[in-house]
Order: structure tokens, then C-alpha cells, then sequence
């Protein structure tokens, strides 16, 4: 019964992602034509500029990559019926993190100083979220409010450091000075821009899923998503446990950071982690909160971005489209949710 | 009294307008037990309706009318999908606003600009002193001598006090946002009622986008609200739901606002970053030293079936 009701809600997942999907991508059809051009131009554009060499897929994957890892920790989160919304400034202190290591010991030896501004990132997105997760445990402070407020602190605090301590003199742009080539994440193929640290994201999916699916605190996660009494009745802190889960979200995002920072762009630049905070909610909720599936639900919005850059070079159609698709598909999935919620 | 307080008061006052028409908003919607995190995306929709409208048609009367048009309108969407449907609240909001931001950017490139970022320049509506009360000390010059959507704002909180705590209508909303169940058993349809108050608030919250679009930036841009919907929500909890508290308490975020631009002039040795970042460090502050103090209605984020 148990099992019948599990693989239900699993295929249900993905045919509601699939619908989600269908209904978001005709009505932006509909407002690419409403604006003169044809969609149909419009989404060959984009498919091309998604697929159309291994570059662009290489810059996708790499797009995709910090979404999957912040938005398994937002599943993780939102599993337990806390709605972390802190992501984006999570990953802008993780970055922020890394690049102080990667300026502070410029000639550390790559064994020794990636590891370090790995481990930093993470506890910076950490700490960044624990700030969060204590004023809501300690204070009662709506978790939603708390972290959105922190997001604009956390922005404002890379801005003021790209001003001052680590920004590059005379660079007329808010962005560090470029790090030592031996911070620089390595890439697979010579010439390509897809560097090793795509392959963290998948390694990060399955620690998930083992996390949920096999360990105490996994149950833990389920059971106070389903129900807070129940939790506490079973004997689990709910504080502790909200505390836990928020410490780890923070840090995967703080780790998003640093993958991004070190990875693609080899120096902070000021809003470098503009949007992620969303995209990591849209791609933890395509995939059903499911750890594995926010690998897919990721590359999704990794190649459409890539594309969505392309459509607006080749057929003029501007690529703030991509916001209305995220939004539109995370209110048609939750549509779909809670209409499914209904009818069982 | 000192210009320069006094200039602080007045300037104080019209920052926290748009404010607090989304705390107007606000109130309406969480009175009745729906969150109102999608107010930023309703402020962003009025600033965009009420620019556009003006520039099109030359008419910043009209301008204001598509403004709390255009806040209904996606208003509607949170009706739908976390009344009606009853999805989670707080993430529909989320998910309103990027769409709403997406949106309101989408339009003004490809149908208005034909494909560039088309800049509008529309005329900021104009002070209105009112004859004798603007020449009262004090008073006059801070109260008396503001825009137009101002004294709306100032003149809406005394009905909508009434509204909320004086007649049915007001006490089927709080009875919604409450107790949806024994709202029902008395007669009224939940739903109906929430979806009603959603709207008209998006109405409501709309009218703040214009201020911001009308009387302050006299333009629009990508995402011109930046998070001002979000400390309306702070606005709201250490108002109380109350109109005239909340109102106070805008006011605070509106002189935050203007304390960080003074503090831009002043050579500080931090940028002006850190500046900005006050109004945003004060509201966190003032909901961690409120605490579980300011009680939420209790059917909030409850959805009704």
C-alpha cells in the first residue's frame, strides 16, 4: 500500500513536471508571438543555442551546476516544511569566502588552497544561513522573511567588499583582481570550459538521496514534513533539526559559490549570484524535492539560459523570458500539486 | 524647527508611501489569512502599469488607474493558485514576483521598445500644498505639502480602520483569516472572501507601485521595486495588521531609507553599500526584538477546503 502510494506520488512527479512544462513553454509562445516574432524561429534559436556545439553545452552544464547543488539543499529544507529562501545570498558568501582565501594565499599550492577555499565558502554560506536559522528557532522570525532580508544584506556586503578590500583597483567595474591560475578549477578537456567541479553536483544529488532515503536524519526530514507534532511526538528537536537542515543548506549554496567563483569566472564580480536564489527554489520544486530528480530539473534551466542568451542574439527576443518561464513553471507545478493534493 | 529635520520628515514621509500602500494591501490579504509575499510583485506590476499607461497615453491619471488595474490582475494569479487551488503561499508569492519581474521587463522590450530597453520618461505628478494647512507650522510643511497619492494614502487609513474593525465586512475578513471553519458555519464562503481580499489588495498594493513609478523615480525599470515588497511584510508584522501602527511603521522604513542617502553624502569610511543596507538591517533587527510577540492571524498560510 505504502509502496503503491510512493510510486504514485513518484510518477505523478514527473507528469506533473512534463505538464508544468508543456503549459509554461505555449503560453510564452504566445507572448513571443504577441510581440511580432515567430515562436516557433524563436525556440529553434534557443535549441541551437542550448545544443548546437559542445561549447554551449559545456556552458550549460556549467550554468546548471551551482542550481543543482543550492537546490538540493533548498529540497532538503522544503521536505521539512522549511522554506529557505536564502540561497542567493548563501551563494554570494560562499564566493565571497573562497575569493578572500584565493587572495590571501595567492601562492598556495592548488592541493592546499582549493580544498581551503572549498571548506571556507561552505562555512561562510553556513554561517550565513545559521544566522537565518537562529533568528527563526530562537525568535520565531518567519523563516521566508528571514532569509530574504539576509539575501539583500549579503548582496550589499559583496558590493561593499568589491569596494574596498578585495576589489581590483582601476578595474571600473565592481570585481576582485583575477586569482593565481592555481585556484582555477581544472577543466576536463583542453580548450573546453567544463571544468571538474560539474561532476560535485551529481556526487552531491546522491548524497542526498542516500541522506533522505537511508539515514535517521533523512526520516527525521520526512516526518516533520508531514507533520510537526508528529516530530516532536517521535522524539526529534524540531529546532535542532531545523537548525541542521538550514546549517546544510547554507552550505551547499555556500559551496555553489565557491564552484562558481573559482570555476568559471576565476574572480568575484558583483552580482555574480543574481537570480540563483530562485532558480535553486524552481529546480528543487520541478524535481519534485527529489534529489536525483533536480539533476534533469537543473540541466533544464542550465540549457535554457544558454539558450535564452542565443534567442536574443539571433531573433531579438529578449532574454528576460527566462524569468517568466521560471516563474510560470513553478506556479503551474504548484498548481498542479496542490490540485493533485485535492482530488486524493 | 530645524530645515534639516524638517526636510528629513518630509522626505521620510513620501519614501514610505509606496510602503505603505503595500502594507495597505497587505493588511487586507493576511487579515484574511493569505500571506503577502507576492506584494513586491504587485508593487513591481503597478510601477510598470502605471509608467506605461502614463507614457502611452499622456494621462498620469490613467496611469494610476492601470497601476491598481495591473496589481489586481496579478493578484488574481495568487487567488487562484493558493486560494482556490490552495498551493503553498509563500511560494506562489516567490514565484509571482519572478514571473511578474520577468514580465514586466518582457513587455517593455518587445512590444513597447520593439526589442531594446526603451527608456520613458514620464513627468512626476506635482505637490500638491493644500490652501491654508500647508502654511501651519511644522505640520503644514511636512503633512500638507506632499503629492497627490500621498494624502490618499494618509486619508485611506481612517476607513480602512473602520472597514476592518467597525462593520460585517471587516469581521467575515479577520473571521476568514482566523477561523475559516467557523467563518463558514456562520455563513460566509472562505474562499470567496479571501479571493476578494486578495484582489483588492493587489488593487491597493498596485497604487504603491505608481507612487514609486510616478512620484519618486518617474520612470520604469527592471525589478524598480528591489525588495521594498519584502519589507512591507516586515512593515506589516511590527504594525500589527493595524492600518495606523503599520503606518508608523513604514515611516520608520521610509526614514531608514532616507538616513542611508544622507549617509551617502557623508564621507564615511564605508561605501555607500553598507548604507543601504540599514533599512534592510533595521527591519531584521526590529522582528528579532519583537519576536513571537506580534501574533500572525491564526488560519494564515492555512489553506481552506
Amino acid at each position: 500500500m505504502m509502496a503503491a502510494v510512493g510510486v504514485y506520488r513518484r510518477s505523478g512527479g514527473w507528469v506533473r513536471a512534463f505538464i508544468a512544462l508543456g503549459l509554461t513553454f505555449s503560453l510564452t509562445a504566445a507572448l513571443i508571438g504577441f510581440s511580432g516574432k515567430n515562436p516557433i524561429t524563436a525556440y529553434e534559436a534557443m535549441f541551437r543555442g542550448a545544443f548546437g556545439s559542445f561549447d554551449r553545452v559545456a556552458f550549460a552544464i556549467n550554468k546548471a551546476t551551482p542550481y543543482i547543488i543550492s537546490g538540493i539543499g533548498v529540497a532538503l529544507c522544503f521536505r521539512a516544511g522549511i522554506i529557505n529562501i536564502g540561497a542567493e545570498g548563501q551563494i554570494a558568501l560562499g564566493g565571497l569566502a573562497a575569493t578572500w582565501v584565493a587572495l590571501a594565499w595567492p601562492k598556495a599550492s592548488p592541493l592546499i588552497g582549493i580544498p581551503l577555499a572549498f571548506g571556507v565558502g561552505m562555512i561562510a554560506g553556513a554561517l550565513w544561513s545559521g544566522i537565518a536559522a537562529v533568528i527563526h528557532v530562537g525568535r520565531g522570525v518567519n523563516e521566508v522573511l528571514a532569509t530574504l532580508l539576509l539575501n539583500f544584506v549579503a548582496l550589499l556586503l559583496v558590493g561593499e567588499v568589491l569596494h574596498g578590500d578585495l576589489g581590483e583597483p582601476g578595474a571600473g567595474f565592481p570585481q576582485s583582481p583575477l586569482f593565481e591560475p592555481n585556484y582555477w578549477l581544472s577543466t576536463m578537456i583542453a580548450g573546453a570550459q567544463l571544468h571538474w567541479g560539474v561532476l560535485i553536483g551529481p556526487l552531491i544529488a546522491i548524497g542526498g538521496y542516500v541522506l533522505l532515503r537511508y539515514t535517521t536524519l533523512g526520516f527525521a526530514v520526512r516526518v516533520l514534513g508531514a507533520s510537526r507534532s508528529a516530530a516532536s511526538y517521535a522524539g526529534f528537536s524540531v529546532p535542532q533539526l531545523t537548525i541542521k537542515l538550514m546549517l546544510m543548506a547554507g552550505g551547499l549554496a555556500g559551496l555553489a559559490g565557491v564552484i562558481e567563483v573559482l570555476g568559471i569566472h576565476y574572480r568575484l564580480i558583483e552580482g555574480f549570484s543574481s537570480g540563483f536564489g530562485f532558480n535553486a527554489v524552481v529546480v528543487a520544486l520541478l524535481g519534485a524535492l527529489h534529489p536525483l530528480a533536480i539533476i534533469p530539473a537543473g540541466l533544464f534551466f542550465g540549457f535554457l539560459e544558454a539558450g535564452a542568451l542565443s534567442m536574443q542574439r539571433e531573433v531579438g527576443v529578449p532574454s528576460s523570458l527566462v524569468a517568466v518561464i521560471q516563474g510560470l513553471t513553478m506556479l503551474f507545478v504548484l498548481a498542479a500539486l496542490a490540485a493533485s493534493r485535492r482530488s486524493s | 524647527m530645524d530645515t534639516f529635520v524638517l526636510d528629513f520628515m518630509v522626505a521620510s514621509l513620501r519614501i514610505a508611501s509606496p510602503l505603505f500602500f503595500g502594507a495597505l494591501g497587505g493588511i487586507l490579504s493576511e487579515r484574511s489569512g493569505v500571506f503577502g509575499v507576492g506584494i513586491e510583485g504587485m508593487l513591481l506590476a503597478g510601477a510598470f502599469g502605471a509608467a506605461v499607461g502614463s507614457f502611452l497615453t499622456g494621462q498620469p491619471a490613467l496611469g494610476v488607474l492601470a497601476s491598481a488595474a495591473c496589481g489586481a490582475l496579478i493578484a488574481c494569479v495568487i487567488g487562484f493558485v493558493a486560494v482556490r487551488l490552495g498551493a503553498d503561499q509563500m511560494v506562489a508569492g516567490l514565484a509571482l514576483n519572478i514571473f511578474v519581474l520577468g514580465l514586466t521587463s518582457y513587455i517593455l522590450r518587445s512590444v513597447v521598445g520593439g526589442g531594446q530597453a526603451p527608456v520613458i520618461q514620464v513627468p512626476l505628478l506635482p505637490v500638491w500644498p493644500i490652501p491654508f494647512l500647508a502654511e501651519i507650522p511644522v505640520i503644514g510643511p511636512i503633512i500638507f505639502r506632499q503629492q497627490p497619492l500621498t494624502y490618499l494614502g494618509l486619508i485611506a487609513i481612517a476607513p480602512m480602520t473602520l472597514l476592518l474593525f467597525r462593520t460585517h465586512v471587516g469581521l467575515t475578513l479577520r473571521a476568514v483569516g482566523e477561523n475559516p471553519m467557523a467563518a463558514f458555519a456562520a455563513g460566509a464562503h472562505p474562499n470567496r472572501v479571501r479571493f476578494l481580499a486578495v484582489v483588492s489588495g493587489g488593487a491597493i498594493a498596485g497604487l504603491g507601485g505608481a507612487v514609486l513609478a510616478l512620484q519618486q523615480v518617474g520612470t520604469f525599470t527592471d525589478g524598480m521595486t528591489g525588495g521594498r515588497g519584502y519589507l512591507v511584510l516586515a512593515a506589516l508584522i511590527v504594525g500589527r495588521w493595524m492600518p495606523f501602527s503599520t503606518f508608523l511603521a513604514c515611516l520608520v522604513f521610509g526614514a531608514a531609507e532616507v538616513l542611508q542617502l544622507h549617509l551617502q553624502s557623508w564621507s564615511l569610511p564605508f561605501s555607500s553599500y553598507t548604507a543601504q543596507m540599514l533599512p534592510y538591517l533595521i527591519a531584521l533587527t526590529v522582528l528579532v526584538v519583537l519576536g513571537r510577540s506580534s501574533k500572525l492571524p491564526a488560519a494564515i498560510g492555512v489553506p481552506y477546503r
